[in-house]
């Protein structure tokens, strides 16, 4: 296998697994704080058990992105040493921000958050939940800062040797390509946690228990997802896809499957790529659409893959599936929200048991769409490992033999296999217990607290 | 300029020494020091709500690396290959084995992911040390600025000196902090024991290490006034560690015994200055900090916003985990 298959095959592995927990924590982290916030101001008894309940699971969840983040970091300098030495004057700098302000924050709110219980004000409680989300997002904020400057590079100069260095830290900061890209990952994670939320509410009104608490987490978690749903389209979605139509346009190409360029180019609604013929076969297509999103115009002409050279476009097929993969579940997602945030303002929705099984069955989706999303944008983004810059295929670590990273690919896929399943049965166990399993006094719910975070 | 980012390096490293270093050495200590569910837990309670944070700092050291000394972040990262891929591992191991202990409570449960707790931080010890030895040592650079570790060169009777002595230093360190930090009981009992009888075993190491560096890269020390100092410290350190651990003055010896630690990584700072990377058998063939400087603008962002960040860290830490730092009792659930 050439080296750099197998160093693209590690990383992809472990960022997509690791991914599945920051989805999570990032989408949970507002709710949490919320929860708190409103236990510590009015007193709430079920906003107390509530915020509870999903901080033993947000823990959980931060442990394991934790233990799954650090490979992240490693990786640069292990599997992709030339990439890391030209390019880490720029990346680094983000990562490094990363573990100043977000990690350092984290940790210690989190620790307040978990152990403060009946230590610390409620106030103070709460406040440290705030941090605790911001820390969540700050840390998702600088990781995007990161690609989205492999994705367009802002703010460097090329100096001797083809070092990329750093010149302007604030534009790759303000970068308005890493902030559209960062509000749609967030909002993406906020529907997540909306509707895991609201899907384990579902799940115990189905089961008949915990009603109080039940209840809350449904309306949270529907009236969170439907807002968040929205903003990921617009102006979050719309404002990504600008800019990729601006910057990368064969990357919008391979998106929407389209291989000829066109005047009046149709949006494919569904069909499959075929690279051999370069078509699309079965497609289901709405006339002049794709021109008229890409650039406002229904005749506008939308450059195809075959105008570009083999060499320089994207895998077509995973770029394709997994961005419809993306649209089409997000559209669902909108779909579903609306449906339970209509049935919430008639005051029907525990009545109407159907939809309620729909939002429990519904809570992996999210992070599914989540995750198809940086297919489609990091898939979409070769051969290039920085936009224009430098070729995936020049990234790679030389020194390294593939066969020591079909090794460790292996590794990590055993000690991942193991952690999902430690991290479901816990969870599950937790879900199980149900919020109403923690105890009214103060003491104890510490202890709960320090068993979901030691 | 290469200076301030050097030192910068050091100031994070040894913050990931000091702090995830008593992590380490009591996980290294577990199985020895409490025996009973009990104390296991009084122990392991007594990191829970740190353990986290200090391991930042190596992600906040790896992180300034790779924006300060891209070359060399990726030469060393890449030639370490496979003791890092596993160090990343051992990281998992404990950090998993700590948090799914109390999931569910069953001796045997416990008792497992105790054994996986001690043994990757032990491991995690070991390999860190040979990493750190053969920095030290010089690794087989070539023109290409890249080198590949197998095994057969890393485990070099130097590095292993080096993961021996890291051992018992951490492990003597990780005692001061359960002599600090737990109240009372056999456990006290048995980490004070311990230090008595580690210390010897520290001092001996540190003795016949410190011979075999100035041996081995005598005429190329980089700074020997710094390397000296380094060693004064601690030379003084080690005492006042002795005098305090007589004394079960837990505070004291864990302060000492991080001092030491500074005092050793000056040294090890101080022997290889300028070279982050030094080449072998010739140090002169390696990375230094001044040919692959960092770009002004690099090394000012980073300082800038290391500074920062670590000034709200300390303020964060006394707002509010000073009103965390309860005394760990055997029997207590904190």
């Amino acid at each position: 296998m050439e080296n750099v298959i197998a160093d693209r095959v590690q990383f992809s592995f472990t960022i997509m697994f690791h991914y599945l927990f920051p989805i999570v924590t990032m989408g949970l982290a507002p709710m949490i704080a919320g929860f708190q916030l409103r236990a510590a101001r009015a007193g709430d008894g079920v906003a107390d058990a509530a915020a509870r309940f999903w901080t033993r699971i947000f823990a959980l969840n931060f442990a394991a992105g934790v233990v799954t983040g650090i490979p992240m970091e490693f990786q640069f300098g292990t599997n992709w040493a030339p990439f890391a030495a030209r390019a880490g004057s720029i990346v680094g700098q983000p990562l490094a921000m990363e573990a100043m302000f977000a990690f350092f924050g984290e940790s210690v709110f989190l620790g307040a958050m978990l152990y403060g219980r009946g230590r610390l004000s409620p106030r103070m409680h709460a406040f440290a939940a705030v941090m605790v989300w911001l820390g969540a997002w700050l840390s998702g904020f600088f990781i995007i800062v990161s690609d989205a400057w492999m994705q367009h590079p802002v703010g460097y100069a090329v100096a001797g040797g083809g070092t990329i260095v750093l010149t302007d830290i604030g534009a790759v900061l303000l970068s308005p390509f890493a902030w559209w890209q960062f509000l749609h990952a967030i909002t993406g994670a906020v529907v997540a946690g909306g509707f895991i939320v609201a899907g384990v509410g579902a799940f115990y009104l189905l089961a008949n228990r915990d009603h109080a608490v039940a209840r809350r987490f449904v309306r949270t978690g529907v009236v969170t997802a439907f807002v968040a749903s929205l903003l990921v389209v617009f102006p979050t979605g719309d404002r990504n896809g600008a800019n990729v139509t601006a910057y990368q346009p064969v990357k919008l190409a391979a998106m929407e499957g389209l291989f000829r360029s066109e005047h009046g180019a149709p949006l494919a609604i569904i069909g499959m790529p075929d690279t051999q013929h370069r078509r699309l076969i079965d497609p289901i297509e709405v006339p002049d659409v794709l021109s008229f999103l890409a650039y406002g115009n229904f005749n506008a002409s939308v450059r195809g893959l075959d105008d570009y050279a083999r060499a320089d476009t994207p895998p077509v097929a995973l770029t394709y599936y997994a961005y419809h993969v993306m649209v089409g579940l997000g559209t669902i997602f909108v779909g579903i929200a609306a449906l339970g945030v209509l049935l919430l303002w008639l005051k029907r929705l525990e009545q109407a048991r159907w939809l309620l099984w729909i939002l429990m069955l519904a809570i992996p989706f999210p992070s599914i769409a989540n995750e198809a999303g940086w297919v489609s944008a990091e898939v979409g983004r070769q051969p290039w490992i920085v936009y224009g810059l430098m070729r995936t295929a020049d990234g790679a670590s030389t020194n390294v033999v593939s066969g020591e990273t079909i090794f460790t690919v292996a590794g990590f896929a055993g000690i991942y296999a193991l952690l999902i399943l430690l991290y479901v049965m816990v969870v599950l166990r937790e879900v199980g217990n149900g919020p109403g399993a923690a105890p009214e006094t103060d003491a104890p719910s510490a202890t709960r607290g320090a068993e979901a975070g030691a | 300029m290469s200076v301030a980012a050097f030192c910068l390096l050091g100031v994070l490293l040894a913050g990931y020494v000091i702090l995830d270093g008593y992590d380490l050495g009591m996980g290294t200590l577990l199985l020895f020091v409490s025996r009973d569910e009990d104390e296991r837990r009084a122990t392991l309670h007594s990191i829970a709500p740190f353990w986290n944070g200090n391991e930042t700092w190596l992600v906040a050291a790896g992180a300034a690396l790779f924006a300060l000394f891209p070359q060399i972040y990726a030469s060393a990262f890449s030639g370490f290959y496979l003791p890092f891929i596993l160090v990343l591992w051992l990281l998992m191991g404990r950090g998993i084995a700590f948090e799914i202990r109390e999931m569910i409570d069953h001796p045997m449960w416990h008792a497992f992911w105790d054994v996986v707790f001690a043994a990757c931080s032990a491991l995690l010890i070991v390999l860190l040390g040979v990493a750190l030895g053969n920095i030290v040592r010089g690794v087989p650079i070539d023109r290409g600025l890249y080198f590949l570790g197998y095994f057969t060169v890393l485990l070099n009777p130097y590095a292993l000196g080096v993961a021996l002595l890291a051992l018992l230093a951490l492990a003597q360190h990780g005692a001061a902090y359960l002599l600090a930090r737990v109240d009372g009981g056999p456990v006290v009992e048995r980490s004070a024991r311990a230090l008595t009888r580690l210390f010897p075993l520290v001092c001996a190491g540190w003795v016949l290490l410190s011979a075999a560096t100035v041996v081995m890269r005598g005429s190329s020390v980089g700074l020997p006034a710094f390397a000296a100092a380094g060693a004064a410290v601690a030379l003084v350190s080690l005492a006042v560690l002795r005098l305090a651990a007589a004394r079960r003055a837990g505070d004291t010896a864990f302060r000492a015994s991080a001092a030491f630690l500074v005092g050793l990584l000056l040294s090890a700072a101080a022997t290889t200055y300028p070279y982050l990377l030094p080449g072998y058998p010739d140090p002169r063939t390696g990375l230094d900090v001044f040919r692959y400087a960092p770009s002004p603008t690099s090394l000012r962002t980073a300082l800038t916003f290391t500074i920062v960040g670590l000034v709200l860290l300390a303020v964060y830490r006394t707002v509010v985990a000073g009103r965390l730092t309860g005394r760990s009792v055997s029997g207590e659930r904190p």
